[in-house]
């Protein structure tokens, strides 16, 4: 009896293997079969199709900064304002839940440095995260539902976090897979593009010291972002890089820290905020970055442009 | 010649007077005179033209050579002959003239050119300037604090003086010689250090302890900004960093640390050097001090790196307030890189522009490879102690009338080794 007992076991788990019963990780994405239920479209309008096998995430085929397997209309310049705000109010109150690091940068950084809010004509937001923290919500967190009441909507909303598998890819020669997770709105579709700070290991084996970099092709030192600042954003608290009039500088060029008459609207030095000029359109076709000054370019399928 | 013959007959008639009168001119009892003789026009000895040279020669010899001019161009240059003084003067001041404009063009106008640029440029009015943006809200900084007035000097608190001192960087001796050498006594004297206290240097604590016995005001500098905000991730993280056995010597991360220590060794090991009661009196630096009006000197400000002119002091960009070098002269922006205009500059052509009583001093350290750096509104008091400089002080004190005095005193300092 004993004897057979002692066979069984690795008998079984050989058997598993061959009929997959154990879970076995395989790379995939969460098409929107897997979401029925989750989203409200039958009709899938991510780009799927057009895109190469291994990228991961995809976006609409009406916009990019749209998910198509949540959005099927590009929103009006007022909805998409307040929606876009909820959503970065939810996802900083959910990072800060769970204990994960995270910062913004870019467009958001330059927002919260005009007046600590998200410029009106950005369709998108920026963050990024620490490995350590991608790490963590991947582990634990991810294809996760969080539901929000918000004010206006009795029923409230939900919004999901999914993490690209390729996160583990430290290279950047991994030109598919360059954003690492999404913080989606699944009634909108809008979403939040998630990059990982990564070590540079290329740069470290050339002796470089404290260099870190994105999957995006940015460079940053590590001693212009951390330690990070503690700030408000939209009324929520949030973490800001070190140096950051240094970065935005940097990227932007002095122009964008000191012109107030920017995309049809003005910043108004009494209310503090930015008012359109005349009633602003919403654009058809990708939006532009503002003006930045970028080593290298910021484009390509998955960056938001 | 007729006078000629005349002469003998009238030297002969008193020869011996003359011979006693002129004795070197006189030869035999006669003058020298007599034997003179106009030989030379008829001798053939003298014919023989021994002392002509070829110039004479008719062949060699053209009329042309010589004038310095030959007439035929005088005529064709001047109508009436130009007298030669005219001449003169007129090659003399063609050669000044000459002289000027080679060193005009060569020389003077290339920098009048530069200065007028410069100048041009801190005079254009920008038309999209810094600061228009809200200020950077952090929770965890003061942004400005006012020094309390009774310790300010003026013509009724003749006693009180101000002695504000550079980047210390934990060099407590030499900040003990220099208060030692302007005779600093805590009744009357107050210390203003202007940031970058810690760090670097053999005792930072120690800087810290003194500076608090002395009830001393501070302004936040970079190297507390970084300080601080490490002890807060400190703090603050889920996963708690190795604790005292920490190896103070380490420079890698174990596998677990690695993506949230972020490297930051040297600013935790410095900031574990800290009890909470220094790390509380850092904190509540303010990252600008006011110190207030000083007769002469306007409204004194005291900050670590800089200020951008025209922008209040409320709405200054903290981060750029204690690292700015320089300042970009269309925008306003200012940088700390080292490329470009050097903030002050601007601040002192902006001071001049305007009304007396709005004008502003700043004292500030920070650029400890420009040194002592003392212009009319500005004074730059890092000189490098903790690289074996000299630490600076400025010493404030009132005279009768109201007017600011002014005093810099500085202390040798040992070289620390340490450079960043």
């Amino acid at each position: 009896m004993k004897f057979r007992l002692d066979f069984l076991l690795p008998l079984l788990a050989a058997l598993s293997t061959l009929s997959e019963a154990l879970p076995v990780l395989r790379r995939r994405d969460a098409d929107i079969e897997s979401l029925y239920g989750i989203t409200r479209l039958n009709r899938d309008h991510s780009g799927k199709k057009g895109d190469p096998s291994g990228k991961y995430f995809h976006e609409s085929t009406f916009h990019p900064h749209y998910d198509g397997r949540f959005a099927e209309k590009i929103l009006s310049y007022d909805e998409r304002r307040i929606h876009l705000t909820a959503l970065m109010q939810t996802y900083l109150s959910t990072m800060s839940d769970i204990g994960a690091e995270t910062w913004i940068m870019h467009g958001s950084l330059l927002g919260w440095w005009w007046n600590r809010r998200i410029m009106p004509w950005d369709s998108d937001v920026d963050v990024q995260m620490s490995y350590h923290s991608i790490k963590f919500l991947a582990d634990y967190y991810n294809m996760t539902i969080h539901h929000y009441k918000l004010p206006g909507i009795e029923k409230g909303r939900d919004y999901m976090l999914e993490v690209n598998p390729n996160y583990v890819i430290d290279s950047i020669d991994d030109k598919l897979n360059v954003i690492d997770a999404r913080w989606i709105d699944t009634e909108t579709g809008l979403f939040i593009d998630i990059t990982t700070l990564r070590r540079n290991r290329t740069a470290e084996a050339l002796g470089m010291e404290g260099v870190m970099m994105c999957k995006d092709k940015h460079h940053y030192l590590e001693k212009d972002v951390f330690p990070l600042r503690d700030s408000v954003f939209e009324n929520m608290p949030v973490k800001i890089p070190f140096a950051y009039s240094a970065l935005l500088e940097e990227e932007y060029g002095p122009k964008a820290l000191t012109q107030t008459d920017f995309e049809n609207h003005r910043f108004d030095q009494d209310k503090m905020e930015w008012i359109p000029l005349r009633n602003p359109r919403v654009r058809k076709g990708p939006l532009r970055d503002i003006r930045p000054k970028l080593r290298t370019p910021k484009t390509g399928p998955g960056s938001g442009i | 010649m007729a006078g000629q013959d005349q002469r003998p007959e009238k030297y002969e008639q008193n020869p011996s007077h003359l011979a006693k009168e002129f004795p070197s001119r006189t030869y035999q009892g006669r003058p020298l005179i007599d034997f003179v003789t106009n030989d030379w026009r008829t001798d053939s000895r003298y014919q023989e033209g021994i002392y002509t040279s070829d110039e004479s020669e008719s062949l060699y010899r053209r009329e042309e050579d010589d004038y310095w001019v030959h007439p035929r161009w005088k005529n064709m240059i001047s109508y009436k002959r130009v007298p030669r003084r005219v001449q003169r003067y007129l090659l003399i001041y063609v050669a000044l003239l000459i002289a000027t404009w080679v060193s005009w063009t060569w020389f003077i106008q290339p920098d009048w050119e530069k200065n007028k640029e410069l100048e041009s440029q801190l005079n254009a009015k920008p038309t999209s300037v810094f600061g228009s943006n809200m200020r950077p809200e952090f929770s965890d900084m003061t942004q400005v604090k006012t020094l309390d007035s009774s310790l300010l000097p003026s013509e009724h608190q003749l006693m009180q003086r101000l002695v504000v001192v550079g980047d210390v960087h934990g060099c407590k001796e030499e900040l003990q010689n220099l208060l030692e050498k302007v005779s600093f006594h805590s009744a009357t004297d107050h210390l203003i250090l202007t940031g970058d206290m810690i760090d670097k240097g053999p005792d930072s604590p120690g800087v810290v302890d003194l500076a608090r016995e002395l009830s001393a005001s501070c302004v936040r500098g970079n190297h507390e900004d970084r300080m601080l905000l490490a002890l807060n991730d400190m703090r603050v993280h889920h996963a708690s960093l190795p604790g005292p056995q920490e190896d103070p010597g380490r420079t890698v991360d174990t596998l677990d640390e690695e993506s949230f220590s972020h490297g930051d060794y040297k600013a935790r090991a410095l900031a574990r050097q800290f009890t909470d009661k220094q790390i509380r009196w850092l904190q509540q630096c303010p990252v600008i001090l006011r110190v207030g009006e000083i007769g002469g000197m306007g409204e004194v400000v005291v900050v670590h790196a800089g200020l951008v002119p025209g922008v209040p002091l409320e709405r200054q960009d903290p981060f750029q307030v204690m690292n700015m070098r320089t300042i970009d002269l269309d925008t306003r922006l200012p940088s700390d890189g080292r490329e470009g205009t050097a903030w002050e500059k601007l601040w002192n052509h902006e001071q001049a522009k305007l009304l007396e009583k709005e004008r502003s001093t700043v004292i500030y350290g920070h650029d400890s490879k420009r040194g002592k750096n003392i212009l009319k509104y500005s004074k730059g008091l890092d000189s490098g102690c903790v690289n074996g400089g000299k630490l600076t002080a400025m010493v404030i004190g009132a005279s009768k009338e109201g007017k600011a005095k002014t005093k810099i005193v500085s202390v040798k300092c040992k070289n620390q080794g340490l450079k960043r």
